[in-house]
């Protein structure tokens, strides 16, 4: 059947763990091409270089009446006493749910940057920024 | 082995010259002593950019093969491509061959990837 995907297919997976109220993701991919032309060539040439997974995350900042806020656990990655070490990578799943059928995009990350506020007649939200490091683990998009 | 048969991506030449002194009197007169009838001392710089590290270790063993910049060799056509001009223009001249000037830098850009830059003088 035909499907045209809307945010309301998406689901943002922090270490496994559906994250509730987000507002919004999105993921960036690119490859550094390396120059192969040589003297003589009449077109450029290029070999593949090194690929970069970048993105970003929106969450609202929701208590859920339980003491879980998955916003908050969120900006902890950054917003902490004490240095960030190297072990302290997310696992994030990016995901467009069809039915039952699942496309997902996971990767490693950091948290590399977040940012909050609060403003009268505005809901407040978190908002973050991760760099990927390794390769893909899952896509099925 | 011979020296590598790949197209380099960049290249620089300068043609040396003949060996001349040249000595200026009080009274601004110049003298010029030309010392011999050949030219040398032409340079020629090779870049291979983004090549397998299988190719650039090539360098290396050609590199050994003639004891660093001991030995002198010739270089095949293909550092000349992309010259329409004479090949002669951009070689030694005979009875001039090539030697290294320096070994060969090789910087490495990825897994399995590197540049290398390689230089050489034309030498009696």
């Amino acid at each position: 059947m035909a499907k045209l995907y809307t945010g309301k297919d998406g689901r943002l997976l922090i270490d496994g763990t559906e994250q509730i109220k987000v507002a919004s993701w999105s993921l960036s991919a690119s490859l550094e091409v390396l120059e192969s032309t040589t003297l003589g060539d009449d077109q450029r040439t290029y070999v593949p270089g090194v690929q970069e997974f970048n993105g970003s995350a929106s969450l609202l900042y929701y208590n859920d009446g339980t003491g879980r806020n998955d916003a908050a656990t969120a900006l902890k990655k950054v917003l902490k006493i004490g240095a960030v070490a190297e072990a302290d990578t997310v696992t994030l799943t990016l995901r467009l749910v069809e039915g039952s059928t699942n496309h997902d995009v996971e990767l490693t990350a950091y948290i590399t940057s977040v940012s909050f506020g609060a403003s009268v007649g505005e809901i407040t939200k978190a908002e973050i920024s991760f760099q990927g490091t390794g390769a893909l683990t899952t896509v099925t998009i | 082995m011979a020296f590598p048969t790949l197209q380099p991506t960049g290249r620089d030449f300068d043609p040396g010259t003949y060996p001349v002194k040249t000595f200026r009197a009080q009274s601004g007169a110049e003298t010029r002593i030309l010392y011999g009838n050949q030219r040398t001392g032409m340079t020629l710089g090779l870049s291979y950019d983004n090549i397998l590290d299988t190719e650039a270790d090539d360098f290396l063993a050609h590199f050994d093969e003639v004891q660093g910049t001991f030995q002198t060799f010739t270089v095949p056509s293909d550092v000349r491509s992309g010259w329409s001009g004479t090949d002669s223009a951009i070689d030694v001249p005979s009875p001039n061959a090539w030697r290294y000037e320096s070994a060969p830098v090789i910087t490495s850009v990825r897994p399995g990837v590197s540049s290398v830059k390689v230089k050489l003088v034309g030498v009696l």
